[in-house]
């Protein structure tokens, strides 16, 4: 199955999870707080699809974003859209790649990077494959994301001399 | 409106300026322009069901300069307001403007606060003669926008209001 | 007499073919660069319709963005509400009656057909052949009347709500649905007859704008065009949703890839959505069209979900990212024909600007989709 060959490949990127250390008793109050204020670390995580929508789920750096998607190119995925959410509260923007594929042998993945929101810069994927190009050029003019490596990185969606970032949670009109 | 700008001839020919005005009435032919959603309604109402022709307005010209209304058919954005003024001004004398459905008139659904990206109405900035209200309007409410335009151009009626007798 | 000009090769000018057009479909721009009749290079220019859909995803509540997914594509609304119900529902946990289920679909597989029809009439009209036109919306004002009846409006619908649809279907439209099926079958007769074995239509279009199967992928094209390039790829069949498993139908893939492929793939599709009213007209159970229990404020727990479903257009699919809240933290639409178009720009290199126009309307674009 294509979905397990993969994540197989996917999670070859990722060092393999360290052993649990001994926890002290804790209240579970206490242990969800935690839960809630760890960010999510970079790994591969499989999603229930019939709540979700999506089989796999990668979050990783962006240095590692070439060779994933380079992975799902040679599994003859198809890009299906590239969009970015801006979260305000952690300081930081995120890419979500999300891919699928054509034949009968389902499977939606889902890749996500992290970057600083002050200064967000993302490798270009349209080397691999072109029908980036208009997806980045519109998350660019969205969120102020830098593609690097873009041809044309202008604006799509608005005026060509728009200079402000509308979907930033602190856009102001 | 556009004919108020037309100077008066040096020699009035009252009943020959009158039958002029039922002519134009009568062969308003409109600016392809449909941006939007109200586009869709706008070339129903061309088609045999709700026959535009009846009135005489099914010839939709694509170019500015062989056109009299411009049915501003549509939401207008920043982006496209430049090339809207420049149609506008490439339409002779006389020209009127129809705004066709809630965008149109004063920005629609989508003026919401925080909005970048719309002009709230086709009346910013160019003089419009008829309001057609609607999200789409139906192509019913458009014929009569046309009637009411064809009152506007001359003072010809096709028939008699019910409510006035 | 008159010499032909001999072309230059490095002489070229630039032609914009501009928002205002009547071969657009809406306003859409291109920039290309010409060497006579032929295009050197391409440019789409959008952006001129860009009326905020995903902005105001962040700023009203799930229940008043409803109506906003009307308006992205207009001519086959009902199937993008559709994704948009689902993906709440599937997010909230909301069950949905069969009986809402079975109407949805008919209620979608009758806006595809007329999404199909209008298509088939600007096409037409693009090639310069007006005729076809009148006949399609003629057909076409046949559809609106039975949505008309039910949904209470004849474009911009607002009918499906969270967890079924808010009018139920009386006899009157089921009567009048059966009676219309025979009737489009007659009409699909007499549109082949009068244009698909057209010898000028013909012309025109075959072997025109090839599209590999390669150049699908990468821009991850669908419907028409990625179905004209042999790919078979329908989400209804692929990814089921809804009640679609229950329907026996077929999904038209040709091999050709020129624009004559995929206007037969389309033609295809109106028949299969016939098939898939009639079993549905069959198959209606009688029930509920609410759920009983619903909550009153709609509030997906927080995370991430997707759904995706087959539009007239294409693939259309809603990413929504929730935080527990009543508005949505963000939403994303990723609209079919923003990958279809992209695959304009490259394609049409080198080919005479007539048959890029056809070209355009074979992929079948509606601009306010793209620009969102």
């Amino acid at each position: 199955m294509i979905c397990e060959q993969t994540k197989l490949a996917l999670q070859k990127l990722f060092p393999p999870p360290e052993p649990q250390e001994d926890i002290l008793e804790e209240t579970d109050e206490e242990q969800d707080k935690k839960v809630a204020k760890k960010p999510r670390p970079n790994g591969l995580v499989e999603r229930d699809y019939a709540v979700h929508g999506y089989h796999l789920d990668a979050q990783l750096d962006p240095n590692q974003l070439l060779e994933a998607v380079t992975i799902l190119d040679e599994a003859e995925f198809f890009i299906e859209s590239i969009t970015g959410v801006d979260w305000i509260k952690d300081d930081q923007l995120e890419v979500v790649y999300d891919f699928a594929r054509y034949d009968f042998d389902l499977c939606r993945v889902v890749i996500r990077t992290r970057v600083d929101r002050k200064e967000p810069a993302v490798p270009t994927i349209t080397k691999i494959y072109d029908g980036a190009n208009w997806h980045e050029r519109e998350t660019h003019e969205f969120f102020g994301i830098k593609f690097e490596g873009h041809p044309h990185l202008i604006p799509l969606l608005l005026p060509e001399d728009a200079d402000f970032h509308p979907l930033l949670k602190d856009f102001k009109a | 409106m556009g004919t108020k700008n037309v100077p008066p001839s040096i020699v009035q020919f009252a009943l020959a300026d009158k039958i002029i005005n039922i002519g134009r009435a009568n062969s308003l032919w409109p600016l392809t322009f449909g941006i939007a959603c109200c586009a869709i309604e706008m070339m129903a109402t061309g088609c045999a069901r709700f026959d535009m022709s009846r009135f005489g307005a099914e010839v939709f010209r694509p170019s500015a300069r062989q056109s009299d209304v411009m049915i501003v058919a549509g939401t207008i954005t920043k982006k496209m307001m430049p090339g809207i003024k420049t149609l506008y001004d490439q339409m002779p004398e006389p020209k009127w403007v129809m705004a066709l459905g809630n965008c149109a008139i004063s920005g629609g659904p989508f003026a919401f606060e925080g909005q970048y990206s719309i002009i709230l109405g086709a009346d910013e900035f160019l003089p419009v003669d008829v309001y057609v209200p609607g999200c789409p309007p139906r192509p019913e409410a458009l014929l009569q926008g046309i009637i009411e335009l064809e009152h506007l151009v001359s003072d010809w009626k096709r028939w008699k209001d019910p409510e006035a007798a | 007499m008159n010499a032909p000009i001999e072309l230059q090769p490095d002489e070229t000018f630039i032609l914009n073919v501009g928002p205002q057009h009547p071969a657009t479909h809406g306003v859409l721009r291109v920039k290309m660069e010409m060497n006579g009749e032929y295009i050197v290079e391409a440019e789409t220019v959008i952006g001129y319709i860009h009326r905020m859909h995903e902005k105001m995803g962040e700023v009203k509540t799930y229940p008043q963005y409803l109506m906003n997914l009307s308006r992205m594509d207009y001519l086959g609304a009902l199937g993008y509400s559709h994704g948009h119900v689902l993906l709440v529902e599937k997010a909230s946990g909301i069950e949905v009656p069969e009986r809402a289920e079975y109407i949805r679909a008919i209620m979608v597989e009758l806006n595809r057909v007329s999404s199909h029809l209008f298509w088939f009439g600007a096409f037409v009209m693009d090639l310069g052949g007006f005729s076809p036109l009148m006949y399609a919306l003629q057909d076409r004002e046949h559809i609106l009347d039975m949505l008309e009846a039910v949904t209470g409006s004849r474009l911009t619908y607002c009918y499906f709500r969270f967890g079924g649809v808010y009018n139920d279907v009386d006899d009157e439209f089921i009567s009048s649905a059966r009676r219309f099926i025979p009737r489009m079958r007659k009409s699909l007769k007499k549109y082949h007859k009068l244009v698909t074995g057209n010898v000028i239509f013909r012309k025109r279009l075959e072997g025109i704008a090839p599209v590999s199967q390669e150049m699908c992928r990468k821009y991850g094209a669908s419907s028409a065009v990625a179905r004209g390039s042999g790919i078979n790829f329908d989400v209804r069949k692929n990814e089921p949703y809804s009640v679609y498993p229950e329907f026996d139908f077929d999904v038209p893939v040709f091999h050709e890839c020129d624009s004559l492929a995929r206007y037969n793939v389309r033609m295809e599709e109106i028949e299969q959505s016939l098939r898939i009213i009639e079993q549905g007209l069959d198959k209606l159970p009688d029930g509920p069209i609410m759920p009983k229990k619903k909550p009153k404020i709609i509030k997906p727990p927080a995370g991430d979900y997707y759904q995706a479903v087959e539009t007239a257009r294409g693939s259309f699919g809603i990413r929504l990212v929730s935080d527990g809240g009543k508005i949505p933290y963000r939403l994303k639409l990723r609209s079919p024909t923003y990958s279809n178009m992209h695959l304009f720009d490259e394609a049409c290199r080198g080919m005479m600007i007539m048959d890029a126009l056809a070209f355009m309307g074979s992929l079948d674009l509606v601009i306010p989709e793209i620009d969102r």
